[in-house]
């Protein structure tokens, strides 16, 4: 009552000096353009660190063959990881990224000219599979947002269900290997300096940071996983963003799949083993945050290499591959209570 | 004005009696839904395969399932305060190499050492989680791999046998009372000791009170760190439990062998069994029907004439639905 008759009455005294609030503090600007580099210059940094180091171990490191061998290796959780930061930062988890590769490999291989005979299908060898995983992935989707049950649980059900398609199809004949020189050379092939599977891995970053930067739809996803109680209140289509970019997810481990099969030269269910617990750690390590709404590809893409230089690197330092998953362990470790420490609190919750 | 106020009042009346009635029922199916579906499912499998239980069924699902109760026993406790613990499967596997190569100089003690070394395996996943305050999912991946690493390095890459002693924790695997074998009836009673605490000690409540809302915890005088640590040392221990079954049951352990897929069942039984992957929920005679589930639906689908490569794909889609089924909901709530 009090607040109506002062603002229909005499409200000419109350004055806001606009200028005072929406003056641009320059320092604080600055502050923010470097707040955004700080971690990726420390990943840069230590990236630079191994490379020194492993150098000066090997000489078979620091050549031309080895820096294509490491990218050739990347590519994959690369391309993995690109789907896996999209659903990291809406705020859920993908685990059915190994067993949509299975099911996806499988029927690629099946599809073309393999050592189990059969027919050759062309270019539907390739479509096949790629719906597939984009069929797998729509059902994480729409599972998980319509029946909301959490991500984690639907995806991990997936996984099974993915590895279990690939089981079928599978069989019980002999390993089916890829009969075209042509497919299984793909991967590797040098083109322009680097191999062919690596330039389909950045291209894919490239559009894909993109797409999170400049699009409605990125923006959005940024939005979701940053708070999606606010993003639904501003009218963003959250559940339709969401199923979105499980199909992306689904759809890139299906890809995945067929270039696993392609550089193995065959393939079996157990194809995208390994795959998920080698692309996680990467995403975070590269700094996009579990909680949502942090980080992006380009991170993710350092992880990864960060990540493959340590495998390689240590290969050729002659260490065990027994401590191998010790090492990364221990880095994503000290990688996490690093990103973590400075923004300890009493009154936190870190989950 | 008046009239206006009285509709509202009735409607607003009516409205709770319903959401009495719906939480009512809600919270019964949340207290039996677990034990049903797991009993429909026993009574289908028994019914369509008269053999079943003649034929040892029981014992079978009951020896299969306690490894994972007992992992996912822990897991429901890390769980309930609203982590989750990766590295639990692979801290089973290092402590059943380490009973393994202990078992034979150390005699009756080294189950005790085992424990106790694995216990402080989990304290530290704890004390990272608690004290550094980062995301409990990214540290016990990292943890994972060290675990991982630590088995291979230990073990040499190689299966250990136990060379002498294996009496000494055999019987847990060859004894039974009433067709359950004694690894089972161990993970019961953890389970029920588990509810006890939970349901009637300050630290148990404490551990839920973290997991429903943390920050209420804390202004509640909650010590939300120590309990952390204590989720985590349980987690840790219990894998040991599980590490010891099998030791039991295989008299060998190898970083690649047996307990070394224990992860994802335990995950599975533990939420099956009704345990909140957000926190707050958690009952622990629930997971007890969780993990039989879990070991169910893999000798079910062999037992109902299936084909041996459709079980990944019934198992999946088993998960899926049953938490489906189970899980409770709340309009407003974010699922992530």
């Amino acid at each position: 009552m009090m607040t109506t008759t002062s603002s229909s009455g005499t409200a000419a005294s109350v004055t806001i000096d606009t200028g005072e609030i929406l003056t641009p503090n320059s320092s604080a600007k600055r502050r923010n353009i470097f707040a955004g580099i700080g971690e990726p210059v420390a990943l840069i940094g230590a990236l630079v660190v191994l490379i020194a180091i492993f150098s000066a171990l090997n000489p078979r490191f620091a050549t031309l063959t080895n820096l294509q061998n490491v990218l050739n290796q990347a590519s994959l959780p690369i391309i993995i990881g690109v789907g896996a930061t999209l659903v990291i930062l809406i705020g859920s988890i993908d685990l059915s990224v190994e067993g949509v590769m299975a099911a996806s490999g499988v029927a690629f291989v099946l599809m073309s000219a393999n050592s189990r005979g059969g027919q050759d299908m062309g270019i539907a060898a390739f479509i096949v599979p790629v719906v597939l995983g984009t069929v797998l992935g729509a059902l994480n989707g729409l599972i998980y947002t319509l029946l909301k049950v959490p991500s984690f649980i639907v995806t991990l059900g997936m996984w099974f269900i993915g590895f279990g398609i690939a089981t079928i199809l599978y069989g019980t004949d002999a390993y089916p290997e890829l009969t075209d020189d042509n497919l299984t050379n793909w991967a590797a092939k040098i083109n322009l300096g680097l191999p062919n599977v690596f330039w389909l891995a950045a291209a894919l970053v490239v559009v894909s940071a993109l797409v999170i930067r400049f699009t409605r739809f990125g923006r959005a996803a940024l939005a979701i996983g940053n708070n999606e109680d606010i993003a639904r209140a501003n009218g963003m289509p959250v559940r339709k963003h969401k199923v979105t970019i499980f199909i992306i997810a689904g759809a890139l481990s299906g890809v995945a799949g067929i270039l696993a099969t392609m550089q193995m030269g065959g393939t079996s269910n157990h194809i995208g083993e390994g795959y998920l617990f080698l692309t996680l750690p990467a995403v975070v390590i590269g700094g996009t945050s579990l909680a949502g709404g942090k980080g992006g590809v380009l991170r993710t893409f350092l992880g990864v290499i960060l990540l493959t230089v340590l495998n390689n690197g240590l290969v050729l330092a002659g260490v065990s591959p027994n401590y191998q998953s010790a090492l990364s362990g221990a880095i994503l470790v000290v990688a996490i209570v690093a990103a973590a420490w400075s923004q300890r609190g009493r009154l936190r919750i870190a989950k | 004005m008046s009239t206006t106020v009285a509709t509202g009042a009735v409607s607003t009346e009516k409205a709770t009696k319903d959401g009495l009635l719906q939480r009512r029922a809600t919270k019964l199916w949340q207290a039996v839904g677990p034990l049903v579906i797991f009993v429909i499912m026993f009574a289908v499998v028994a019914i369509l395969t008269p053999t079943f239980i003649g034929g040892g069924g029981v014992t079978i699902v009951a020896s299969s399932a306690a490894p994972i109760l007992l992992v996912a026993l822990g897991q429901a406790f890390v769980l309930n305060i609203g982590s989750i613990d990766l590295s639990n499967a692979a801290i089973t596997v290092l402590g059943a190499i380490l009973l393994a190569m202990t078992l034979g100089p150390l005699g009756a003690v080294a189950p005790l050492v085992v424990l106790i070394m694995v216990t402080l395996f989990g304290a530290v996943n704890g004390l990272i989680v608690a004290f550094a305050q980062v995301p409990s999912f990214a540290l016990t991946l990292g943890t994972l791999g060290i675990f991982q690493a630590a088995a291979l390095v230990v073990s040499g890459a190689t299966t250990v046998y136990v060379d002498a002693n294996l009496d000494l924790v055999a019987w847990l695997y060859t004894g039974a009372i009433a067709m359950l074998p004694m690894t089972f009836i161990l993970g019961v009673v953890v389970a029920v000791v588990a509810w006890l605490f939970l349901r009637f000690t300050r630290p148990g409540q404490g551990m839920t009170a973290v997991g429903k809302n943390e920050s209420g915890a804390i202004f509640s005088a909650v010590r939300n760190r120590g309990l952390k640590v204590v989720a985590y040392s349980l987690s840790g221990f219990m894998a040991g439990l599980a590490g010891i079954t099998i030791i039991a049951q295989a008299g060998s352990a190898s970083p690649m062998g047996l307990g070394s897929d224990l992860l994802l069942p335990g995950i599975a039984a533990a939420i099956v069994g009704g345990t909140s992957i957000s926190g707050g929920v958690m009952n622990p005679l629930n997971v007890i029907f969780g993990a039989l589930t879990v070991a169910l639906v893999p000798i079910a689908t062999t037992a109902l004439g299936f084909d041996p490569s459709t079980q990944n794909l019934v198992y999946g889609v088993v998960i899926i639905v049953v938490v489906a089924l189970t899980l409770t909901r709340s309009r407003s709530a974010t699922v992530k």
